[in-house]
């Protein structure tokens, strides 16, 4: 195995209160290799975006890193100065935001937004610059790129600019681009564009990806490997098809059995699982997930399961489905 | 009407826009519209859950608001069943329900408007609608502010259920919820369809909580019903175009066949519809024709399709 690009350990987050700090994030370990697409899964609130913007210390208070290690490419990220962090972000890591008008200027142009980023972070003259932004702006499938190069951000329609958005975080050659619910606010024909054209640039430029999304379906798509989170901590970690059809923990499976799909006969079938997810500050002893659980016993309720590894895929449970899966 | 349906849409129009603005009359030029919705025709009938599926912006919460009777159309006539009571469950749980009223009172105003308890009643039937729905009696004490996003689209479901409609609309009642949270509404509306015998319309973009909810369902593209037929036809032989490429764009949950299935092209202006079929700009059988005529509403096996062709005889090769 190649040494890993991102190597995150022991990542958590708090919500500083002046009374004492609430957990958001609670010591997540996971890795990327080079090139390698790994989805984040869980629903709201489980912390998936607070990873991504905690790994480019994006954190506004009261949320605050209060511990763990971040290494990218052998560089200590969580060591780095405000100033020295700078360079990291764009350059190094790109980002896609859900709402693509949170990552564009609403008042510059798309060239000069584009310009502006590789000017910042590559070698390239002013014209060199222009004519990157302008086969950018071919490669994202934009139709007529030089007047998109000159139009503003509200001349464009909410697809073009998450086009946009992915040429931008994609424009300096980062090694690392995190997606944060790239496709959620956009309708299932733009959607499946906007994953194709991901996966397009994703096998040309062969960056490695941070998916964050709550659509299985997506993870199904493009994901090589997904780490599941639930109430702040890691619960599962496994390739993708293992994930989807043997999940190990109770939590996973039940995600799964949620999402209504048709069996093999065509009837549509949905399971609800019961409750709801804790919120922050309120996660119960033991597994987070014991008072949903089926398969929950006493040590369930008294001790968090660790994140056990077994042969390159891991689950926080003491009592996992699929055990003969396992090696 | 026969007694048996619930609503009617013939020929359904709704026109934004339209009304010359001074500058357009002084140089004669006329107005810009925006046709929303056009020529849309169905009928609901008693006991079934009607779907409406399409893209945002292609106008069917226009037609939820046409047939809740929120919004008059341009053109075309909507009837109804005498004395149906109605109500409407909203996508955004956060909106839909008054911040300042507890919980209690919010359930218990369609009670007291349409006085369907004497007054020393209603507190009662308050209490087990919140227990229908999977909250306590005590939760009507609070504000909606306690409540989670799922929690709220439940208080909004007793509230629709105390006004005990003949009728419901729900328009996106599980897109602001998270997946678990909307197995679980979806589950509680599953049960209260069985035990009520709600007829409704269930509008959404998502095809197979559509698909889950309804027992026909139809297909709106730029304002247009391009294709009606039982829930089973649109999955198993969708006969429209758009309706088999719409089903192969959402990814499922296969790992294996990671293919993904774009629409070609792009949403048309729909200030600015392509004349003909408003399909054709990106529909891959498209022919002159298309262009040049409007296709009409059409029977084809169990459905309604508007389509010159049908998809069944000309698309085998898109289906494979």
């Amino acid at each position: 195995m190649t040494a890993p690009l991102l190597e995150v350990r022991d990542l958590s987050v708090v919500l500083s209160r002046t009374e004492r700090d609430l957990p958001v994030l609670d010591k997540v370990s996971f890795d990327i290799a080079p090139g390698e697409v790994l989805g984040i899964v869980g629903e709201s609130g489980a912390g998936k975006s607070m990873t991504g913007v905690a790994i480019v210390d994006l954190l506004v208070p009261p949320l605050r890193r209060s511990g763990g290690t971040i290494t990218l490419a052998g560089d200590r990220l969580d060591r780095l100065t405000p100033r020295q962090m700078r360079r990291v972000r764009g350059k190094r890591v790109g980002f896609i935001f859900q709402d693509p008008m949170t990552s564009l200027n609403p008042v510059l142009t798309i060239g000069r937004q584009l310009t502006d980023t590789m000017r910042r972070h590559l070698p390239v003259s002013r014209s060199e610059a222009r004519e990157r932004a302008i086969s950018w702006l071919t490669r994202t499938g934009l139709p007529n790129p030089a007047r998109v190069f000159a139009a503003a951000p509200h001349e464009l329609s909410g697809g073009q600019r998450q086009r946009v958005v992915i040429a931008l975080a994609l424009c300096a050659e980062p090694d690392l681009v995190i997606a944060d619910e790239p496709t959620t606010a956009l309708d299932v024909s733009v959607q499946a564009h906007m994953l194709q054209l991901l996966r397009d640039l994703h096998e040309e430029t062969g960056t490695a990806m941070m998916l964050i999304t709550h659509d299985l379906g997506v993870i199904a798509k493009m994901a090589d490997r997904v780490a599941v989170l639930y109430a702040g901590r890691l619960i599962e970690t496994a390739k993708t098809q293992a994930l989807v059809t043997e999940p190990l923990h109770p939590y996973t499976a039940g995600l799964m059995q949620a999402t209504p799909a048709p069996d093999e006969t065509g009837v549509m079938r949905v399971r609800a699982i019961p409750g709801s997810m804790p919120g922050i500050g309120a996660a119960p002893s033991g597994c987070a997930f014991h008072p949903r659980c089926g398969r929950a016993q006493d040590i369930c309720r008294q001790t968090p399961p660790p994140l056990a590894d077994a042969g390159g895929r891991a689950a926080a449970c003491y009592f996992p489905l699929h055990r003969e899966a396992q090696p | 009407m026969s007694g048996h349906e619930v609503l009617t849409l013939s020929s359904v129009s709704k026109a934004y826009g339209g009304r010359a603005s001074l500058i357009e009359k002084l140089f004669g030029r006329q107005p810009k519209s925006l046709q929303a919705v056009r020529e849309v025709s169905f009928t609901i009938r008693k006991g079934e859950v009607m779907g409406l599926v399409g893209e945002s912006g292609c106008g069917k919460s226009t037609i939820a608001r046409i047939a809740a009777g929120l919004m008059a159309p341009t053109g075309g006539e909507i009837g109804r069943a005498e004395k149906t009571r109605q109500q409407m469950i909203f996508q955004d749980p956060f909106s839909s329900l008054n911040p300042r009223w507890r919980v209690h009172d919010i359930v218990a105003e369609p009670i007291r408007t349409h006085r369907l308890r004497p007054k020393n009643a209603v507190s009662a039937r308050v209490g087990e609608l919140l227990t229908q729905v999977g909250l306590s009696e005590a939760d009507g004490a609070k504000f909606p502010q306690a409540f989670s996003g799922g929690q709220r689209q439940r208080i909004s479901i007793a509230r629709a259920l105390a006004g005990e409609p003949d009728f419901l609309i729900l328009d996106e009642p599980t897109s602001a919820l998270d997946v678990s949270v909307q197995a679980q509404i979806l589950d509680l509306l599953r049960d209260l369809q069985a035990r009520l015998h709600l007829t409704s319309l269930f509008i959404t973009h998502n095809l197979p909580v559509v698909r889950l909810m309804a027992d026909r369902i139809g297909v709106v593209y730029l304002g247009e019903l391009v294709e009606l037929a039982p829930t089973d036809a649109i999955f198993r032989r969708p006969r429209h175009p758009y309706t088999r490429l719409l089903i192969d764009a959402a990814p499922d949950l296969d790992a294996k066949d990671r293919s993904l299935h774009p629409i070609p092209g792009e949403l048309p202006d729909p200030s600015d519809p392509p004349s003909g079929c408003v399909f054709r700009t990106r529909c891959p059988f498209a022919t002159e024709k298309c262009a040049a005529e409007r296709p009409l509403l059409r029977q084809i096996g169990a459905g309604e399709v508007r389509c010159h062709y049908d998809l069944d005889l000309t698309g085998r090769e898109l289906a494979a």
